[in-house]
């Protein structure tokens, strides 16, 4: 996983640490804006094998780094029930 | 064109206000430099230095009324003076000159500041009443020429440029970082900011008057969307597009010498180049930027228009070498953070077209916002419409929109239309067709340490701007392009800015009130919207090569951190090192390094749009910073031959006419 906060760093010029936690929402804090998150959504997706539905993308839940790495590990884990 | 500059301060004596003046002319000396002029009151100095265009030898500044009374230092062209001039000699007036300076005087004399709504020009202006110590200032209606002031305790200081502040005894320069990231967030600085603590830009269609030491500003000219006249058929709006713009070229060719057009590839100035020529009585010069690397490099179209058209053409060729030498002396002429990096070109253009022998060109600015050119139009008609659509046609829509980014390809459609559902709805009051360009000015804004809310300046503007609710979505779109982009940029920062660094005044046929009002009845009346200024292009359809008139837009731009990148100039130092970014106590380091870091050492293929304009910003910044602020590297400055000067003083102890200068 520390393959998105390093792809969160890179593209969006932070740094996670106590100043900046991972719950920090990203959007809130003005790092994120809705063209970096395609750019996010479209890494995960090609990165981890995935497929978010357009609901999923624009439902809120995905606007820190916790909140994004806990969505993927379930849809990964999904992926390997589905396959199963 | 011209420059001007004046002091007001009660109880300094006149030497020293005559020094003051003196200083902060040759600041500006670039702007004027066949001459200078000064006029020297109680309590008041005013200058010009001048760039002689009309009636060499008569126009001579600051310009007095035959009675002594009123005086005028000037900067621009009024093109329609002969008219205003016939109107006048009508009502009794006479003229010991023919240039157009006496007629903007005589104007204000006839009508006071009701003058200013007939003038069709660039211009700003001081007039100083001899008698009341009254001081007037004004500008013209788009903000075409420049005009800042400030008030230091009991001084009230006003220059075209704000580096003739610099000459002015104590004064000090310090950037405002709640006007610095209102300025990241929408591309250039509002009307009335300048970027610095204390300075403030005399917004466009304003005057200012100063009496008894009091200062008030009133607007004469709000931009109106409901006042162009009445066109029933296509037919009809071509005719008078054509017709309009054919006299706007001819009273802009209005000149005592040559006048020249730039030519950027695009069909605005092909056609003004094509106009031009109609009335030229020799081959017509143009020039152009052309770019060594490919991606920005229009020189196909620009020869194509210039062979077709039989100009003689002059092109400069840019490389990154180019733009890393000549960014700090742009920057400083431009005087404000700039976004990217493409004024820097037409700074080594105007150098070019001076060698070359012409002091004025005329160019395409302005048809953008006029005829509706920009992306942002269309971004705004679908998006106003989004929810009302069928699936089936927002792809095509969209399709139709974004040819040329491959990140709108099918393979994201899902995504683009998820973003355009997001953005199908005002989030922002007043603010709409901007809110998905104002998501890059959020990115920049975080270079600031505390941005603040960077949309509160611009969201108050739009508030208290009358009528603004009423305009439709793609009129307030055209409202805030004429209120930001085009005087805070365009005209200014890549425009007049950097033609007056070398002495060369441009002139924008479609910045005309008729060709203004002409458009707003036209547009969307005829189409839908969704070929950029179709009505525009088939008025010339013929006139230019139709590979020009049938070319989608495409903007001027320029390499920005790639030139940077390539060529590591010593100034960079200003934004990679801590002890230099330490200077700017408002920047967020943490932020600013990481990002210098990035687009510096990264391939150009990996650095965002939102990316190159911050850092762009950032450098601008730095530099502003280190040639105003901290005055390094600050050149010598040089005053042009003496014209005229005024001594008021000595006159009024002459005729024993003594006034107070407590009065101002």
């Amino acid at each position: 996983m520390s393959r998105i906060r390093d792809f969160i760093e890179e593209q969006f010029l932070i740094e996670f640490d106590e100043t900046f936690p991972e719950s920090s929402d990203l959007f809130k804090e003005g790092v994120m804006d809705s063209f970096g998150y395609i750019q996010l959504i479209r890494f995960l997706e090609k990165e981890y094998g995935i497929k978010f539905s357009e609901k999923e993308m624009t439902g809120g839940v995905m606007v820190s780094l916790t909140q994004i790495e806990a969505a993927v590990a379930e849809k990964v884990s999904q992926r390997g029930t589905a396959s199963a | 064109m011209c420059g001007i500059a004046g002091i007001l301060k009660p109880n300094r004596p006149a030497e020293a206000l005559g020094a003051d003046i003196r200083g902060m002319l040759s600041r500006i000396a670039h702007r004027g430099p066949d001459g200078y002029g000064t006029l020297v009151d109680n309590g008041l100095a005013m200058g010009t230095v001048r760039l002689a265009i009309l009636d060499p030898a008569g126009g001579a500044q600051p310009f007095g009324d035959a009675s002594g009374r009123y005086w005028l230092c000037y900067n621009g062209e009024i093109y329609n003076y002969r008219e205003l001039r016939a109107t006048l000699e009508a009502r009794g007036f006479s003229f010991r000159t023919t240039c157009d300076t006496e007629v903007v005087l005589a104007a204000w004399i006839a009508w006071g500041p009701d003058c200013l709504t007939r003038f069709n020009g660039g211009f700003a202006f001081a007039l100083y009443d001899a008698e009341t110590g009254d001081l007037f200032l004004a500008r013209d209606r788009f903000g075409k020429r420049p005009l800042y002031y400030a008030i230091r305790g009991d001084t009230v200081l006003f220059a075209s440029e704000m580096k003739a502040f610099l000459a002015v005894p104590g004064f000090s320069f310090e950037q405002d970082p709640d006007q610095l990231s209102s300025i990241l967030a929408q591309w250039t600085p509002l009307p009335e900011q300048s970027g610095f603590f204390g300075i403030k830009s005399l917004a466009m269609g304003e005057y200012l008057s100063v009496k008894d030491g009091t200062l008030a500003t009133r607007t004469y000219d709000a931009l109106r969307f409901d006042i162009g006249p009445k066109v029933e058929s296509e037919e009809e709006a071509l005719e008078a597009i054509r017709a309009r713009l054919s006299r706007s070229v001819e009273l802009r060719l209005r000149s005592d010498v040559e006048v020249g057009v730039y030519l950027s590839g695009g069909v605005d100035s092909a056609i003004v180049a094509a106009l031009a020529r109609d009335f030229a009585s020799k081959p017509l010069s143009t020039f152009s930027v052309e770019f060594e690397d490919a991606e920005f490099d229009e020189s196909a179209e620009q020869r194509l228009v210039a062979e077709h058209l039989g100009t003689s053409h002059h092109a400069e060729r840019i490389r990154h070498v180019d733009i890393a030498n000549a960014t700090p002396e742009a920057v400083f002429h431009a005087e404000v953070p700039a976004f990217r990096s493409a004024f820097v070109p037409m700074y080594l253009l105007s150098q070019r077209t001076k060698a070359e022998g012409i002091k004025v060109i005329l160019s395409g600015e302005g048809a953008d916002e006029a005829f509706l050119g920009y992306d942002l139009f269309k971004e705004t008609l679908l998006r106003a419409a989004w929810r009302e659509l069928p699936d089936e046609i927002r792809g095509p829509r969209l399709a139709r929109l974004y040819p040329h980014l491959s990140h709108y390809g099918p393979e994201d459609s899902a995504a683009v239309t998820g973003l355009y559902a997001q953005f199908s709805e005002e989030k922002m009051p007043g603010l709409f067709s901007h809110e998905l360009r104002f998501q890059n000015g959020q990115f920049s804004a975080r270079l600031m340490k505390d941005k603040g809310d960077p949309f509160r300046a611009i969201s108050e503007l739009v508030a208290n701007a009358p009528g603004y609710e009423r305009l439709s979505p793609v009129e307030k779109a055209q409202w805030l392009e004429y209120k930001t982009l085009l005087p805070g940029y365009l005209l200014s920062t890549q425009g007049e800015r950097m033609s007056l660094a070398h002495g060369v005044e441009n002139r924008c046929p479609f910045l005309d009130p008729e060709v203004f009002a002409l458009a707003t009845s036209v547009n969307l009346k005829f189409d839908d919207g969704f070929v950029e200024k179709r009505l525009l292009r088939e008025a010339f359809r013929g006139r230019v090569p139709d590979a020009i008139t049938d070319k989608r837009k495409f903007p001027y731009r320029a390499p920005d951190a790639a030139a940077f990148a390539a060529e590591k100039p010593d100034y960079l130092d200003l934004v990679l090192s801590a002890d230099e970014l330490s200077k700017l106590p408002f920047l967020e380091p943490k932020f600013a390094s990481r990002l210098a870091n990035k687009v510096l050492t990264k391939p150009a293929a990996e650095i965002s749009t939102k990316e190159n304009q911050t850092f762009l910003y950032l450098i601008s910044i730095a530099l502003l910073d280190r040639a105003f602020v901290r005055r390094e590297g600050l050149s010598a400055s040089v005053l042009p031959p003496l014209d005229k000067a005024v001594d008021l003083t000595a006159r009024r102890a002459e005729v024993n006419l003594p006034r107070e200068a407590s009065a101002r």
